[in-house]
């Protein structure tokens, strides 16, 4: 039986790998070389289009057009100090709350909830975020698209730690408050730490939605010295009115989404584990 | 005296709230007032997401242009003028036909690969990290990945070129293939995500009850419809509902692609939010806002509470 099962997927298995490399090459592989190879050649040789090594390399020229006209290190700056912020922000601000509302019966905090879990599904209005950032006098910068940022996706993890708090048995902040901690200190020293799995998911969709965002990074900050690398890339491409310069405008893809991809490459196995194991449970 | 602390038993944190002991209701809790822990992200929230969302009714009712400081309640006449210029039909249409596209085709692509990416094998993860790699570029930059391979002189059209010879075709020169080009881009952008929640609920399949489907003699089509398809609501209701929403808000991919055109026929609604936006009309931009929230509450939200009610649990 189990031998007969063996063989079975073994074949089947031959088969199905087979079939999917056939889709990844047009599905992942082209796309992808298309795009690293392209960056490497002269504009001209690049306008055709074709998946061919480049007969002129011109791969320091075009990356370094990067860094002199594409604005990439101011926007690598402020992607950066648009990210880290908030993400910290809404881990541990959503950490906080997840935890009142799991151990809650309170119908006040129980509307609460559901008030924060509705800007999941709801979009966020733009147009009016600016008008309440400029009455707070921080329209147009890095710091009031942050905290817009923070603020429109907080729900979404509450909403998955909350869910992940439940399974956490209270027993254990129960001693711990037998044991004379305060309630601070419960949080970060006993929750905290159990919360690592579902903080872990979130950080991941987390930054790469932020990371990639241009809707609300276009229409909240303002000049290129606040422009973040999607919004840099975009007015790279864009300062070309009819042809683009693909052989750049690759090049800036490539460093604009070498970041994440690196932190992919060396959290790879955790990722893909945390995405899997029902981190993500609607 | 030392009170021990319990070693942690959280095999499996994501459970439910059923997992909290039933029966008499708990003893007095010792972890009592958890309360202000709530009161930074609610005021992050409320701040920054509830009033602007409600203070979108009124400015999609007033003037407001980036040349006056002065909000004055105009009525009708935003959306009197988006539907004489014709915007506001044709981008509707456009975020519907192209919400269903993506939706159709992200969650066609991620179930086959989840189904045939389900063991955690070697090979498995292989394919799992490479098939993730789209959903780590910006949506901006796949568009323009996307254009270049769509470009008449580009790689598909060569490649078509080799089975039918002299073959050339603009497919982001001719409407109805643009609107589905670009959002089949969308839909490739972020089938990783997608596939790895559909593989995470296929294994919370028990394997009990596909091998008692099995030896009763239920063929594999059978099993899959009957036992895996039903246990999968769940990760369906999630996909379904976050490729819809993130269609409905497209902005990104066309930006990159087309540029609303041709014509207006890929101008989604956020498009032409952040085009009004542009000519600092304000006022218009937030009434096209509204309808994109108004578009998120009749399509998605009675789709998801129709989702959820069939969801049933292993």
């Amino acid at each position: 039986m189990s031998s007969r099962l063996a063989r079975r997927t073994g074949i089947a298995g031959g088969i199905r790998y087979l079939l999917l490399a056939l889709f990844a090459v047009p599905w992942v592989l082209v796309p992808l070389w298309l795009l690293v190879v392209n960056s490497f050649k002269t504009e001209r040789a690049a306008a055709d289009l074709t998946l061919g090594l480049p007969e002129e390399w011109r791969l320091l020229e075009n990356y370094a057009a990067v860094f002199a006209d594409g604005n990439y290190l101011t926007g690598l700056r402020n992607s950066l100090l648009v990210a880290i912020p908030t993400i910290a922000a809404v881990l541990i601000l959503g950490a906080m709350a997840a935890w009142a509302y799991a151990r809650s019966r309170s119908m006040t905090l129980q509307s609460l909830y559901y008030l924060s879990a509705l800007s999941i599904l709801l979009p966020p209005a733009v147009i009016p975020t600016i008008f309440v950032l400029t009455t707070l006098g921080i329209d147009g910068s890095l710091a009031g698209y942050a905290l817009m940022m923070i603020g429109t996706k907080m729900g979404l993890f509450v909403f998955l730690a909350t869910g992940f708090v439940k399974g956490i048995p209270m027993e254990i902040e129960e001693s711990a408050a037998i044991d004379g901690a305060s309630r601070v200190r419960t949080f970060f020293q006993i929750l905290l730490p159990l919360l690592r799995p579902v903080m872990f998911v979130g950080a991941v969709l987390l930054i790469i939605a932020v990371w990639n965002d241009l809707f609300f990074a276009q229409l909240l900050l303002r000049g290129p010295d606040n422009a973040t690398l999607p919004v840099a890339l975009f007015s790279f491409a864009s300062a070309s009115m009819n042809i683009i310069r693909w052989n750049e405008v690759f090049a800036h893809v490539v460093l604009s989404s070498l970041p994440l991809v690196i932190v992919y490459i060396i959290a790879q196995r955790q990722v893909l584990a945390g995405l899997t194991e029902g981190g993500v449970k609607g | 005296m030392v009170t021990q602390l319990q070693a942690p038993p959280v095999s499996s944190p994501a459970g439910s709230a059923s997992a909290l002991p039933a029966g008499p209701r708990p003893r007095r809790r010792v972890t009592r007032r958890t309360w202000p822990f709530i009161i930074p992200s609610i005021v992050l929230i409320c701040v920054f997401f509830t009033v602007p969302f409600l203070l979108n009714l009124p400015f999609a009712f007033s003037s407001w242009t980036g040349y006056s400081s002065d909000i004055a309640f105009v009525g009708l006449s935003n959306f009197e003028l988006l539907a004489s210029r014709g915007i506001l039909w044709t981008s509707t249409a456009v975020t519907v036909v192209y919400a269903v596209i993506c939706m159709l085709v992200q969650n066609v692509v991620s179930l086959s690969l989840a189904f045939a990416l389900r063991d955690t094998t070697w090979g498995n993860t292989f394919f799992r990290s490479l098939f993730f790699l789209p959903v780590l570029i910006s949506p901006l930059a796949g568009g323009y990945i996307w254009r270049a391979i769509l470009d008449p002189e580009g790689p598909l059209n060569a490649a078509i070129g080799v089975v039918v010879p002299g073959f050339s075709f603009a497919w982001l020169g001719d409407p109805v293939w643009a609107l589905f080009s670009v959002a089949f881009v969308d839909a490739w952008k972020w089938c990783g995500i997608a596939t790895l929640v559909y593989i995470a609920g296929i294994n919370s399949v028990p394997r009990e009850l596909l091998e008692a489907a099995e030896i009763d003699g239920a063929p594999p089509w059978t099993r899959f419809w009957k036992v895996t398809f039903p246990l999968l609501a769940p990760a369906f209701t999630f996909n379904v509902v976050t490729t819809l929403i993130g269609a409905l808000t497209a902005y990104d991919v066309v930006a990159s692609m087309t540029q609303g055109g041709p014509g207006d026929s890929t101008s989604t609604l956020n498009f032409a939010v952040v085009q009004q936006f542009g000519y600092s009309f304000f006022g218009v931009a937030s009434s096209l806002n509204l309808f994109v929230t108004l578009l998120v509450v009749v399509v998605a939200i009675p789709l998801v509470s129709w989702l959820r009610r069939r969801e049933i649990s292993a």
